[in-house]
Parts: C-alpha cells; structure tokens; sequence
C-alpha cells in the first residue's frame, strides 16, 4: 500500500509515483510552509481521536505489556503543551522556519543573519521493532517542516497509514509533506531513487541495515542514524544499602526482557576481585527471582531459548571449566571474569562483571559507537557519573527508571528536531 | 558398532514400532563408545551423572544427556579428529561466522548411504531415466564444506544428471543468487523429453516460480518431474508461505503436483535423512527417534504437544551427536496418517525465540536469529 498526497495506491504503482515524486515534491516546497504550530495543532487533535477511542481496534491488536499506560503516554507527548515544550528545548523558544536572528560577534567582525530551516525532504527508513515507529519518525519529519518519504517496514501492519491518514484529515496541507511506500528492503534500486530526491536519509534498526543503508547512500547525503545500542548498570560501594534499587533493577530487567537499546545488558561491580561478583550474585539472585516470578513469560519461543541457552551454558561452564551461571526460577546470573560489555542472553540471564572506576574509560571506550543508558547504583553517584559521561553513555539513570522516556530528553544524545534542521547563513539584508 | 549395523540393515525404514528395542541397544553402543574414547563427551555426562550402562529401555533415552545445537558450533566435540585420513567433515550454513563442525568416518557414511537408499527407494526417488537438475543451493566449491551443499549434490545421484544448474554461484568471495539464470534454464528445460528434478531451498525455489508467475509464464515441466526441497527457509523466514500455496504455485507454474514434491528435514549435527511422505508428514525411520521436551524442563511431553525437538541417533561413531537438541519447535504426532507408513511422524512448528520478538538492542536480533552465538 502507498499513501503519497494524500491518496492510496496499490504496491504496484511504485515505480509510476517515484517517477513523478521529484516534481511533487518541487511543488510542495513552492507552495505554503508546514509550520511547527501547524503540525502540533493537528497532532493534539489526533491525541483528542485517540483518547475517544478511535484506535483501540488498531492498538488492541499490537499485543503490547502495559498498553493502557502506553496509551495514555502517547497521548499525553502528542498534546499541544507537551510538542512545544520539547521544541521549545531541543530548538529554542524563539524557533520558527521564519524567524532569523543577527549574530554579534566580538572584535568588530562582521554580523550575519541566522535562520534555522527544515532539512528539505528526508527519506525515513524505518525499522519494525515498536510499531507507531515509522509514523514517530516522520512526525518529526513534519514538525520541523520536512517532506517525508518513508519505506515502511516488512512487518507493518498498516498503523501508519491510518495515523497518517487521520493526520491529513485534520490538516489537509500536511499531504504534500507525507510519502509513504511499501517498498521491500530487497528493492534496492527503489529505495536509492527515493533516497536521491531527499537531503537526508533517517534510519532505524541494527547493525546489518545501518551498514547496508550506508553504502548504499548517495554521496553528501546526510545520515541520521538511530542505531541499537547497548546498556548497562554500574554498582559502586556498598549495594546492600541500595535495596530499593536493587529491587528495581530486578524489576527493570525482568520487565524488558533484554530487549530494549535501554535494557541492562550486564551489571558492572566496582571491584577487581571475584569473590566480590560472586557474593553480589548470591545477594541479587533472590531479589532477582523474585522479579522474575511476577514477570514470567508465557511465551513458550521465550522460555524455550531462554532454557536451551541456559543449557549450553551449563555445558560450556563443564568444558572450559570457567563459573558456572547461578541459576533461578526464570533467571539466571553468569559471573564472569572478563570485563566487555556485552548483551546478554535475554529474558532475565545476566552477566555480572569486575569493572573497577579506574578501568570504566578503557573498557567502554571500546563499545562507544553502541552506548547508551547507564543505569548507576552508587555511594557517590556524581563522581561515577562524570566517569560515565566521558567514557560517552548519553542516558544514566536509576536503575528503575533506565527505559522510562522522558519529555524534553535527547535520543541517543541528540536531539531529533536539530537533526531534522539545519542553519542557513546570510550577510544579505 | 555390531548393534548400530543390525539396526541400518532393517528392512523397512519405517518399521520404527518394531525397531525401539535394538533402537536403545544400537544407542547404548554408541554411548558407550564416544564415553570411552571422547574425553569431553565423557565430562559432559559425568556432570549430569549418567552413565551409558543406564540406557536399557526406550524410557531412558529421556536421561540421556542432549547436546544443544548451539553447543557444536563453539566447540569441537568429535571423537574423531576433523581432517583424520578416510574422513569427511561437514558444517553446518554458520551464519554469523560460527559453524558446527561434524566428522564421519567410513562405516558412518556407509550408514548414511544405506539409509538414503532405503528411504529414497520408500519415497520412490530412484529413477535410471536421466534428467536434467535445477539446484536452489550452493554450487559446490572447495571452500564450501556445509552439509547442505554436500547433501543437494548426493541427492543428484536419486537419478542420473544430465546437466545440474545451481542458483547460487560462488563469485570468488562470495555465494551470489542467480534467479534470472533459473528462469531461462527451467524454460529451456520444460522443452525436454528429459525430466527436471529441482533440488533446494524452499525459498529460493518459491522466489522463482513467483518471478514466473509475475512474467505470466507456464514451463509446464516433462512427466516425472519432481521439486525435492531441503535446508528451510532460514533467513527468509519472515517470506515462507504455507505449503498449499507453495503446492498450488508449483502446479500452475511447472505443472507439478504435490505428490512429486518431497520436502526433507535433517541437520548436520543430526543427519538422518527425514523425507515427507505422500502426505508430506516427516514420520520418523527406524534410525532415530525424535522426543519433544517440555522448555521449561526438558521432560518428555509425549505426543500431541508444542516443546523443543531433541533428535536421537545412532548413527555416527565419529562425532557423539546421538542426542541433539535443536533450536525448533515441534510436536510428535502417532495419529494414522492416510500414507500408511506406521510410524509416528514430526511436524515443525518454527524457530525458538524468532517470530514476533522485536527489539533494538545492538546485536539481539543476531542472537535470536541463530546467526550470532555468544
């Protein structure tokens, strides 16, 4: 299915809408600009939709943990107060695609005039993994005022087409600025053509599709990358005062399964000595059980991988002779003598780890293009915290709160609508 | 292994419900030869405090310790050496760079042999008149030592070739799909007075006969034609369609019909040659015995039921893959089947951990997939 100006077509009109895309999108750049005011208004009037209910039958369907809370989340970012204040914070209070300002340099060099403009048109490739996804993306796309072509994913089950139908309905100039496709990813040559009419190519997913698009990508394009990531928790000092985190670092980790780029993937001890992973095991896997018990997966896929690695593990452990994982009802805690950090091997089996504060720069240094959430259990938490920040996490939190979402925070240490821009310079006028 | 030979040399490959007895005793042996001669296998069931001496009856097999899949691809666990004189080695697809590694010795090949001959000869594949193949698989190239590519080219010889035409070519780094060259060469070949027999990934087999569909044209192939599939859709699992579809495609494209096509089962740390009946149902030959495991504990959950599949043979005295637990999900059935072979027979419901799982931490959609092993 393809929506481009706002009508549907079948898939089989691809190579017919592409060939004429480059004029319509001439058109759309001649005609009246997509202001954020324009966009937010009518992305509070679909929250109001979304609140009466209009898409339960959609959201029923997406099978998702927590999703009334979810529900309520997403309408609550969509509201007009909440879109302006995360512009108003990730551009600046004073943004608008008209406004300009007159720099004042010192030492009498010359003043020029500072306009910050949409990128132009932006070719979003979005990944599959949450599915109002594409349709995020490109809300981003039309709040900073930029055409979107967007190649959905192969698991979409047609969600964005309806938010972006709904959309055009309340606001009937954003259908020039939204172009969706169905294209599959083995359409290379589509996708290049697409990717040849924009200024910028947004891309979401693991390492082989960030790779792919890459070389693919015409030169001077610019890329925006919204990669997997990789987090962890750091605990320092003495954990035994630190229960209720503890708690809540069971709670996380059972919770999201290892799956999310925020998920704690291996905890990380303040030590250099084994004795101490190891007592830190036996203390946390209770706590850890406990979580586990109130989180068990019915999923028969989950359990089974879950089981089948916990096995070759065991047998691992019996042929290399290194510790054995300590095991629970549902999960699991592998001390380890080495200190990488490393994904782990999901639904609720985790690495623990030696890192004493004086090795945290050499050893995350080596993951820095996969960094993100740092969750941070510590005696002296700022100290840690600086060391984290040079060491090039973008995100540290309490352990409880490593895959909440915060308004107003960046997104892999960036922020979107900034990416989504860029600055025009002029000494004319 | 005196036992092992009796059980080979049954008659009827399906006489499974006759054959559990010397089945236990054939695996008693084996056990009992990798335990003595195979320093890890021996730690292995140490650790889990079974002794070959306690495989009597067909309800020990449960105790017998499995072996993942997953384990073969970080260790070598042969008990004899890959690369010893008069051996082959075979590995498994490895994607993501880790491959299990499997020796066979001569008398493990010679076993193997006999069980092709007899389930070909069941499945009514042997044929003197010459045809011509198409092989969905690898061409063979002497860096290639997966088990697939070696079991697509011994499948040939079900009948003699008169050319073979593969559909992934090595270009010198790398296996490159041609799909276009399929298509001419099954249109060259609908015009012979030969038949054709296909060979290979469902997959790569499906995605042409669709591009002939999408062209409009027919190559209704010669009578005695036959599409032999094997190897699983692997990274194209998201694309695989049910098998109606696939059948009814076939016999509108190539003219067809599902009573020639064949679908086979197996793995190279599991080789026992599984073929689909006439009613495509993989029933399982007297050489292994298939137990469906509970995930959460591994028991015996019996027939009927959704759980891990471990697959037991006794078949290699070379590599002690008598258990073997694989990453699929299964249920065993022992309802009649309308083919009338007696036996219960196994159908696979999918890879663990794969479907619906959506994430985006950095490598866990590898990981699930099977192409990165920690």
């Amino acid at each position: 299915m393809i929506l481009s100006n706002g009508i549907i077509y079948e898939s089989d009109k691809q190579d017919e809408i592409l060939s004429g895309l480059e004029e319509k999108i001439y058109e759309t750049l001649k005609g009246p600009s997509l202001t954020p005011d324009i966009v937010i208004s009518a992305l509070d009037r679909l929250a109001s939709r979304i609140d009466n209910g209009e898409f339960d039958d959609i959201i029923a369907t997406l099978d998702l943990p927590g999703v009334d809370d979810m529900k309520a989340r997403i309408i609550a970012m969509l509201r007009k107060d909440s879109l302006q204040y995360r512009l108003s914070v990730e551009l600046g209070d004073s943004y608008s695609p008209s406004s300009s300002f007159v720099t004042d340099p010192p030492h009498g060099m010359e003043k020029i005039t500072v306009r910050r403009v949409p990128l132009g048109t932006i070719f979003h490739i979005a990944a599959g993994n949450v599915d109002a996804l594409p349709a995020y993306s490109v809300a981003e796309g039309l709040i900073t005022g930029n055409i979107n072509i967007l190649k959905l994913p192969s698991a979409d089950n047609g969600l964005t087409v309806k938010i972006m139908e709904t959309l055009i309905e309340e606001e009937p100039l954003i259908k020039g600025y939204v172009h969706i496709f169905d294209t599959p990813s083995t359409d290379v040559h589509a996708m290049l053509k697409m990717a040849s009419m924009s200024d910028a190519v947004s891309v979401w997913g693991g390492e082989a599709a960030v790779t792919a698009i890459r070389q693919m990508a015409p030169s001077g394009i610019k890329l925006i990358e919204w990669g997997h990531k990789l987090s962890f928790c750091y605990i320092s000092g003495d954990y035994k005062k630190h229960e209720k985190a503890l708690r809540e670092l069971a709670q996380h980790i059972m919770i999201t399964n290892g799956l999310l780029c925020s998920s704690c993937q291996t905890v990380y001890i303040d030590t250099d000595d084994m004795s101490d992973i190891s007592g830190f095991c036996s203390y946390f896997l209770p706590i850890l059980e406990e979580a586990a018990s109130s989180h068990a997966t019915n999923d028969i896929g989950g359990i089974a991988e879950s089981s089948l690695r916990r096995r070759t593990e065991e047998i691992n452990s019996i042929l290399t002779g290194k510790p054995a994982a300590i095991y629970g009802n549902g999960c699991s805690l592998i001390p380890c003598e080495d200190s990488e950090l490393v994904l782990s091997d999901l639904w609720g089996n985790i690495p623990v780890k030696r890192l004493p504060r004086s090795r945290i720069l050499p050893v995350l240094r080596e993951k820095k293009h996969f960094l993100q959430t740092a969750g941070l259990i510590a005696d002296d938490p700022d100290v840690i915290s600086d060391i984290l920040i040079r060491s090039g996490v973008t995100r540290i939190m309490t352990p409880g709160k490593m895959s909440e979402s915060f308004l107003g925070e960046g997104h892999d240490g960036t922020y979107s609508f900034e990416r989504y821009t860029r600055v025009v310079d002029s000494n004319i006028g | 292994m005196r036992l092992r030979r009796r059980l080979f040399s049954s008659k009827d490959p399906y006489a499974f419900k006759t054959t559990r007895g010397i089945f236990v005793d054939a695996m008693a042996e084996n056990c009992a030869c990798h335990y003595v001669k195979n320093a890890k296998y021996k730690k292995i069931l140490d650790n889990y405090g079974f002794s070959p001496s306690d495989l009597k009856l067909p309800e020990d097999l449960e105790n017998l310790p499995f072996i993942p899949t997953a384990v073969f691809k970080r260790h070598d666990l042969n008990t004899i050496t890959p690369g010893t004189p008069f051996t082959l080695t075979a590995t498994s697809s490895g994607t993501g760079g880790k491959m299990s590694r499997i020796t066979f010795d001569i008398p493990t090949l010679w076993n193997a042999l006999v069980m092709a001959i007899k389930v070909g000869k069941h499945r009514k594949l042997f044929s003197l008149k010459p045809c011509n193949y198409i092989i969905f698989g690898y061409k063979p190239h002497k860096s290639n030592k997966t088990a697939v590519t070696k079991t697509a080219l011994a499948t040939t010889w079900y009948a003699p070739a008169l050319r073979r035409v593969f559909a992934l070519k090595f270009n010198g780094t790398s296996y490159e799909p041609d799909l276009d060259g399929m298509v001419k060469a099954i249109e060259k070949f609908s015009h012979s007075k030969f038949p054709t027999r296909f060979m290979g990934f469902p997959s790569y087999t499906y995605f042409v006969m669709k591009m002939l569909d999408e062209k409009g044209m027919v190559c209704k192939l010669p009578a005695g034609s036959k599409i032999l599939l094997g190897g699983g859709w692997k990274q194209f699992y998201k694309e695989k369609v049910e098998k109606d579809t696939f059948y009814a495609l076939a016999e509108k494209v190539l003219g067809v019909k599902d009573t020639d096509i064949v679908e086979f089962f197996g793995a190279v740390e599991h080789p026992v040659l599984y073929a689909d009946c006439v009613k495509h149902r993989f029933h399982i030959p007297v050489y292994s015995q298939v137990m469906i495991r509970d995930p959460k504990d591994f028991s015996d959950m019996g027939y009927g039921r959704t759980g891990l599949i471990n697959l037991m043979t006794p078949l290699a005295g070379s590599s002690p893959i008598l258990s073997v637990m694989t990453d699929d999900l299964g249920i065993l059935h022992d309802t009649p089947c309308e083919c009338g072979i007696d036996s219960p027979w196994l159908e696979v419901i999918g890879r663990v951990g794969l479907k619906d799982i959506k994430t985006c931490a950095a490598g866990a959609e590898e990981l699930l997939k099977g192409g990165k092993d920690k």
